[in-house]
């Protein structure tokens, strides 16, 4: 009886995993299908095929689709401020609805992060040109408000710049995005977020103790814009390390148990002007 | 207990001991679950929390003849805290009643009294246990102009600086001494920083006790008269939640329904409003620093639901972009312009494409239908489909009964003809309103876009179809 229940068991958990293989090749299958058909509809070559066929309007719209579609990425991925309109669904919408859509791409990583957008519509009756930010999609450290305050005011003021309100959000979200980056580097330079490597055969070594206590074992952003840094070492010192908007060092201080701790400081920093330059001098260390 | 008692202004220590037979402990510790109990006990009994929670232990030295005096204590003092950690991890592993806990807790271990510590301790898991116990409000932190030379004080103090790009920054320990500096002597309060289990939230419990004493004798005094028993009211609790990486503070209201039971003042209600008041005016100053003042902003935004909340005011993109909109905020779409493969498929759209397959076996459409497609619905009217194309338009994956986002008591009022009112009211207003539109009685496609509460805020006055008052989505 068991053993009969144990290879019924066993059966159908080789069924499951066929099942499973079956649908992951599917899934896989599908995929290429869409990237075949996505570039053979593109193609030059079968656009001048369909262009003298019969019956071939359904495919023609679907390539016009392709196209249009293939020309916004490469602009997306070019010129990373792009604008796009939306209808906005209230039906009680000023302006009839209409929104621009400001669309920012952000590349961290050697990757497209998710876009971040601002929508604007014209609320004032009056000054049917003004602009004012309707929806956005950035995150609160991203001084959107100040910035909007300065390039796009209400009304009685004169003059709006869309342009150079585009460009200053987008500096400071790229920027944004390269603290983090530089914080992940910095975290990655001194061993953090790694398995800790067995320390066993060198706990007798004075020097291997001495590398060891003098160890990073944090390095954490301290505020929503990661400008400051709360950094910790093995022997209890803490430090805060401020940088400006591009990562240039602004103070750096650190405490250990007799007040400040300016060896430590020097150690890390060695003459560093940038936060990129301590991390290379981490990583060249470690 | 310390023999005098001089008043300062320094704030209560964490190890500062209530008396165990004081109603208060019997009631912080009271609603718990004996589930609850037991873990918070064992908290207070790890090595970390054990210098500011100490039980009450048998001393080594009266072995032998002390014994004979604690034979009819039915709850015997254990000889260690490991004794005791093995013992309420026995009673974790066993069934019983919450009574025996309780009273194990109160008149054996913690006979001595329990420190303000575990008081909020166990006050917080109360708050973990129940999510939805306070209501909060979200409160914007913006700064203030800074003025050039102290000419005029009551204009520096009024003006927001708009133009402001500097994001208003926070540190715990710094905050905390600067609140304290605020807090008048007369009053006396317990802080207690914590972590939120879940939610990136920090935590800040402010126990306000009405007595200049910071001694133990401040808190006795409630216990023996009756008047002074409401010093130690619920209400005089106040939350304070600071989001991560977001300009934002969430503070809690007070109970003031709570106060009728334990309060027994009269004016006790008032009373401890003024004195959340003194808390909360002191919230701004303690945030701000020498030529960078900051004021907190109301958002019209409270409700019971913390992770809401989060949504609406906290670090990510939905702040300013809910309702239908949220499609724009969400994280989980890929949107890369490297990705020529795919064309873009808004979502009224992507319908049409999924009917168009429809002669494919089920199994494969699965992974292109939108989540609201139940396997009912396939044969389901076309005026229903089309109700719930559009309530996906308006609402996006917003406003889902099962989204965890409810427990809002929001109230709307929609005075469309003099004689004509709706209130719709309800754990979940939103999540209503969709399902209404998805049965086809409210018209998805000529409703207010407020009402699919893409404002994000709970109070608001509603003019040509619009939110007033709350200009620019909170820009």
């Amino acid at each position: 009886m068991e053993s009969e229940s144990v290879s019924a068991s066993a059966s159908t958990s080789a069924l499951d995993d066929e099942i499973e293989n079956l649908q992951a090749r599917v899934a896989s299958l599908k995929k290429q299908l869409r990237v075949q058909t996505s570039t053979l509809i593109a193609a030059p070559s079968t656009r001048e095929l369909l262009s003298g066929a019969p019956r071939a309007g359904k495919l023609l719209a679907q390539a016009a689709a392709q196209e249009a579609h293939n020309q916004q990425c490469l602009y997306r991925a070019c010129a990373s401020i792009t604008t796009f309109r939306v209808q906005d669904p209230d039906p009680n919408a000023v302006d009839g609805g209409a929104v621009l859509g400001l669309r920012v791409e952000v590349v961290s990583r050697a990757k497209f992060l998710r876009p971040y957008y601002v929508l604007l519509n014209r609320p004032y009756p009056n000054a049917s040109r003004h602009l004012r930010v309707h929806r956005h999609t950035v995150p609160p450290c991203i001084p959107l408000a100040g910035l909007a305050a300065r390039h796009l005011p209400p009304p009685p003021a004169p003059g709006q710049d869309l342009a150079r309100f585009a460009r200053s959000l987008r500096r400071d979200i790229v920027r944004y995005h390269h603290r983090l980056g530089v914080v992940a580097d910095l975290r990655k330079a001194a061993g953090l977020g790694r398995e800790k490597k067995g320390t066993a055969d060198d706990e007798g070594d004075e020097e291997e103790h001495e590398r060891q206590t003098q160890a990073l074992v944090g390095i954490n952003p301290a505020d929503a814009e990661a400008k400051q840094l709360s950094i910790e070492w093995a022997d209890g010192r803490t430090g805060r390390l401020v940088m400006g908007d591009d990562g240039e060092i602004l103070k750096f201080v650190a405490v250990g148990d007799n007040g400040r701790d300016r060896d430590a400081v020097r150690e890390l920093l060695g003459g560093a002007a940038w936060v990129d330059e301590v991390v290379e001098r981490l990583a060249s260390s470690g | 207990m310390a023999r005098i008692s001089i008043p300062t202004s320094a704030r209560l220590p964490s190890s500062l001991r209530v008396d165990a037979s004081h109603p208060a402990v019997a009631k912080i510790l009271g609603h718990l679950s004996r589930a609850s109990l037991l873990s918070v006990a064992l908290d207070w009994l790890d090595e970390k929390n054990l210098p500011l929670a100490t039980p009450y232990l048998r001393r080594s030295s009266d072995q032998d003849g002390a014994d004979d005096d604690e034979d009819d204590d039915l709850n015997p003092p254990a000889r260690s805290p490991a004794e005791l950690q093995r013992l309420y991890s026995r009673l974790q592993a066993r069934k019983g009643s919450k009574r025996d806990v309780l009273d194990r807790i109160i008149e054996g271990d913690w006979r001595q009294g329990l420190s303000l510590y575990q008081l909020a301790m166990a006050d917080l898991q109360y708050l973990h246990d129940h999510p939805t116990s306070q209501k909060w409000s979200a409160y914007r932190i913006v700064p203030l102009k800074t003025q050039s030379a102290d000419l005029d004080q009551d204009d520096a103090q009024t003006a927001v600086d708009k133009e402001s790009l500097t994001i208003p920054r926070f540190h715990p320990s710094t905050f905390l001494k600067a609140l304290q500096a605020q807090v008048l002597p007369d009053v006396k309060a317990h802080y207690n920083f914590d972590r939120h289990k879940d939610l990136p939230l920090l935590l800040l419990r402010i126990f306000i006790l009405d007595s200049p004493y910071s001694t133990s004798l401040g808190l006795a005094n409630g216990s023996g008269q009756s008047t002074a028993g409401a010093s130690f009211d619920t209400s005089r609790t106040v939350y304070i939640a600071f989001p991560d990486a977001s300009p934002h503070i969430y503070i809690s209201k007070p109970q003031t329904l709570g106060t009728a039971g334990f309060g027994v003042g009269g004016g006790g209600g008032g009373e401890s409003k003024s004195l959340r008041n003194l808390i909360v005016e002191g919230i701004p100053k303690a945030l701000s620093r020498p030529r960078q003042r900051v004021t907190l902003k109301s958002t019209n935004l409270s409700t019971r639901n913390l992770a809401e909340i989060l949504d609406r005011r906290g670090a990510a993109r939905t702040n300013c972009a809910g309702g239908g909109w949220s499609i724009y905020a969400d994280e989980k779409a890929k949107d890369t312009p490297l990705d020529i493969v795919a064309l873009p498929t808004p979502p009224l759209s992507d319908r049409g494409s999924d009917e168009e397959n429809s002669n494919l076996p089920e199994t494969q459409q699965r992974p292109h239908k939108k989540r609201d497609l139940s396997p009912a619905s396939q044969g389901e009217e076309p005026a229903v489909k089309r109700a719930k194309v559009v309530a996906q338009a308006r609402f996006a994956d917003t406003a889902r009964p099962d989204d965890g986002k409810g427990e809002k008591s929001g109230e709307d009022e929609r005075g469309w003809r003099p004689n004509v009112r709706l209130t719709f009211h309800g754990p979940h207003v939103f999540a209503g309103v969709r399902q209404l539109v998805e049965c086809g009685i409210i018209d998805g496609e000529r409703m207010p876009g407020w009402m699919t509460g893409e404002e994000g805020v709970t109070v608001g006055a509603v003019r040509h179809g619009r939110i007033r008052g709350h200009k620019g989505s909170g820009v």
